[in-house]
């Protein structure tokens, strides 16, 4: 008797327990509830990409000088630099240049290499097309100007979550000249080299 | 009791003073009540949708529909409009008849459990005596709706799926019936109308959750189970069984069964509402504050005004027990096949048994708090 | 004849058309599944006729335990043992039917003779309708006591004896004889295949 109401005790200690965790589930979700969505309407907003990122490769056909540096680099030898030697110049001739987007990883090591800075990463990421081989960019298509979201009248820039003054968890309806948390890259530039400029007028005044 | 409005009364009259005979105006009268069932519970599961689309959204800190009208309102709309345009596909080897009765024998039943829902005194289509009982032994039909549409579409996924929401249903019909009979025993009548009365007076401390709680419980899940909703929706469990019953079907038929799924759930909440929250009764009476100001039960304007203020109560419970359902959905992950019997037959059963019981005893024992 | 006499008269019509179709319907159809779910029309039907007679409580028992409960149990059935059998020709098999059809007519006459002919004490108490279910109620607990109870011990007989048929019994000694993972295994089977192995 005593075994089976011990049996009906745990059981009914189980079930209030599970009824337990069943309300902290509910409230966990009902919190959800209150907090911003972090919806961005696409066509019509569009997030600033950030500083680093690696979209569509942008190259400019003058300043290239067949040195094929980029295909040495790439992991699969992806750019096709066809040129030609003119014997009476001894100078390479740059006839074509392409880079096959739909083969591309974006690792950016090309990027990186070129001596002469002729490639170089844009923020574009709309790459869609109606077939493959359009994705093969010839030096025209590398050399068009890149899309810049903020430059597009018909959409809403937003910055990423990380571009947010501290806080701040909206990208909607920033006010004009906020600042994200933290220090941008220019300003950790100006610090070292302001830093540095005393260090050596310093240095000056005592071997001075 | 004031009678409040009687809607079919003084219709009948107004037309027999046009001069029309009293079998005509009653003739005129009768398809109103119909149609204002189809097209009100039609309307009440759009809102359904929207509401469970737009919580869903919140609760995923997502936006959910928002171009479709003003905040995506029409959003259910346009989803009816495009199935309503689809191809209607049958099988080749399907068997043809019971593929297109399948559906059919879903959706009536629940649209006939309308009948008894009421909204106010007289705002209902027909106070039947047996009520709930007549609610509960509609939505038994459904079973076999599914199973035609199961076995009729010669796929093992709609099989399995037909056979899971039979066995589902039956498991947790018994559990839903004991709890009505509960508070059928507390108001000493089936009739929906009745019980609400029984529960009016005191405002939100009459309600039946109070003397009843554990009986909310039961008749909440058991309610939840035979709606197939999360975290009992294992007929159609897509990640195992695709769309389980659901999976042949395309354009009107399937939409008859989208149609069906959400007028059980908001069946479902209005009579969780009717039978524990207090039906059309507000949290505070409306009679107690219209005695407190001296104004009549028979002036027309307050009549007027309870009537809406009863509709609104019964509506926003309604939805909130839908919003609630819908939070439960997102929260509560899907029980498998074993762990949803035995919670049916061997947790929901006894529990309902020993309610009953429990109700029986203190009925006769405090027969003025728990109705004599 | 007034508007709802008229509507009454129609529906006997429909109903009794509908009972008759679906009876004959379940009884002549070779596929069994669409001779369960004409039963289940038929119960339906039946259902409507108890509602014509002002007896909704009855119609609304017939609906519940016929429709939802004892058909969807055969359609159950049913769909668990579907196996799809060929049944051989029966010598003669249009002597039996004609046989069969005699034997149903002859039954039919009789009982429809025994129907018309039978003076029926027919009530002229006003139905009960609404507060039907008191009244049954009421007899069932005075006058009717003793049936009702012989029934609910009848159903828990039966209940008792659905449990003992589908039980399954732990047999934890036969489990590392095949050298298989007990994780793998049900542990448990069913009673008779115990009973059988002890006999051999």
């Amino acid at each position: 008797m005593l075994k089976f109401l011990k049996q009906v005790g745990d059981y009914t200690k189980d079930v209030v327990q599970s009824a337990k965790y069943i309300g902290q589930g509910l409230s966990v979700t009902f919190d959800h509830m209150r907090r911003r969505p972090v919806t961005v309407q696409y066509p019509y907003e569009k997030l600033i990409p950030s500083e680093r990122f690696r979209g569509r490769i942008h190259y400019e056909f003058d300043k290239c000088i067949s040195c094929e540096v980029c295909v040495r680099v790439c992991p699969i030898n992806l750019p096709v630099v066809d040129w030609e030697f003119n014997k009476t110049t001894k100078k390479k001739e740059l006839k074509h240049y392409s880079i096959d987007f739909g083969v591309c990883i974006f690792c950016g090591n090309c990027v990186e290499y070129c001596p002469t800075n002729c490639l170089s990463m844009t923020e574009e990421y709309e790459l869609a097309v109606y077939e493959r081989h359009e994705l093969n960019y010839d030096s025209v298509a590398l050399g068009r100007l890149p899309y810049k979201v903020t430059d597009d009248p018909m959409v809403t820039p937003m910055r990423e979550f990380a571009y947010l003054p501290k806080g701040v968890m909206n990208p909607h309806n920033l006010p004009d000249g906020s600042k994200r948390a933290g220090k941008t890259p220019q300003e950790i530039v100006a610090e070292t080299q302001s830093a540095q400029k005393v260090a050596a007028i310093s240095e000056g005044s005592s071997e001075g | 009791m004031n009678p409040g409005i009687d809607l079919q009364g003084t219709f009948i009259e107004s037309l027999q003073g046009f001069g029309l005979p009293a079998g005509a105006a009653k003739a005129i009268w009768m398809p109103l009540p119909m149609l204002i069932v189809l097209v009100g519970s039609t309307v009440a599961v759009l809102i359904a949708v929207w509401m469970e689309r737009k919580v869903s959204a919140a609760a995923q800190q997502r936006i959910g529909p928002e171009y479709i009208g003003p905040l995506g309102i029409l959003a259910p709309l346009a989803d009816g409009l495009k199935l309503v345009f689809k191809e209607d596909i049958i099988p080749a080897k399907a068997d043809k008849w019971l593929f297109t009765f399948g559906p059919m024998i879903v959706v009536i039943p629940v649209f006939l459990s309308f009948l008894i829902v009421p909204f106010g005194e007289n705002l209902l289509i027909s106070d039947v005596g047996m009520g709930v009982f007549l609610w509960i032994a509609l939505s038994s039909v459904v079973p076999i709706g599914l199973l035609m549409s199961g076995y009729a579409s010669n796929n093992k996924y709609s099989l399995l799926g037909g056979l899971r929401a039979t066995a589902q249903s039956l498991a947790y019909e018994i559990p839903l019936a004991l709890a009505v009979m509960a508070i059928a025993m507390m108001s000493n009548s089936l009739s929906t109308v009745d019980i609400v009365q029984h529960q009016s007076g005191y405002g939100l401390l009459g309600w039946n959750v109070w003397r009843q709680p554990f009986g909310f419980v039961i008749f909440f899940i058991a309610a939840l189970a035979e709606c197939e909703r999360t975290p009992f929706d294992l007929p159609e469990a897509e990640e195992e069984l695709v769309a389980g019953y659901q999976t042949e079907y395309s354009g009107m038929k399937f939409a008859l069964f989208y149609l069906g799924s959400y007028v059980n759930l908001t069946l479902s909440a209005l009579l969780v509402s009717i039978l524990y929250l207090g039906g059309w009764e507000a949290p505070i009476p409306v009679g107690l504050i219209s005695s407190t100001f001296n104004i009549s039960d028979t002036t027309p304007w307050l009549q007027v005004i309870t009537g809406a203020i009863g509709i609104l109560m019964t509506l926003l419970k309604t939805y909130a027990l839908v919003f609630f359902i819908v939070l439960i959905r997102w929260t509560i992950p899907r029980v498998r096949i074993d762990q949803l019997l035995n919670l049916g037959w061997k947790f929901l059963l006894p529990v309902a048994l020993a309610n009953l019981l429990a109700t029986a005893g203190l009925k006769l024992t405090f027969p003025a708090f728990f109705g004599g | 004849m007034n508007l709802a006499e008229g509507v009454q008269i129609v529906s006997f019509g429909i109903l009794a058309a509908a009972v008759l179709i679906s009876a004959l319907g379940v009884v002549l159809l070779k596929n069994v599944v669409y001779s369960a779910f004409l039963l289940g029309g038929s119960f339906i039907s039946m259902a409507g006729l108890y509602f014509l007679l002002n007896a909704d409580f009855v119609a609304a028992a017939q609906v519940l335990v016929y429709v939802g409960a004892i058909n969807v149990l055969i359609l159950f059935a049913i769909m668990l043992v579907n196996k799809q059998e060929e049944y051989a020709v029966v010598k003669g098999a249009g002597v039996r039917q004609v046989a069969t059809g005699l034997v149903c007519l002859g039954l039919f006459a009789l009982l429809g003779t025994m129907v018309v002919s039978t003076p029926w004490a027919i009530s002229s108490a006003t139905p009960a309708g609404d507060s039907s279910i008191v009244t049954i109620g009421i007899h069932f607990f005075t006058d009717f006591l003793l049936p009702f109870e012989l029934v609910s011990v009848l159903l828990l007989i039966a209940l008792v004896g659905a449990i003992v048929l589908a039980r399954r019994e732990f047999v934890p000694e036969n489990l590392s004889a095949s050298g298989e993972d007990e994780a793998l295994m049900l542990p448990e089977r069913q009673r008779e295949m115990v009973s059988s192995r002890d006999d051999n």
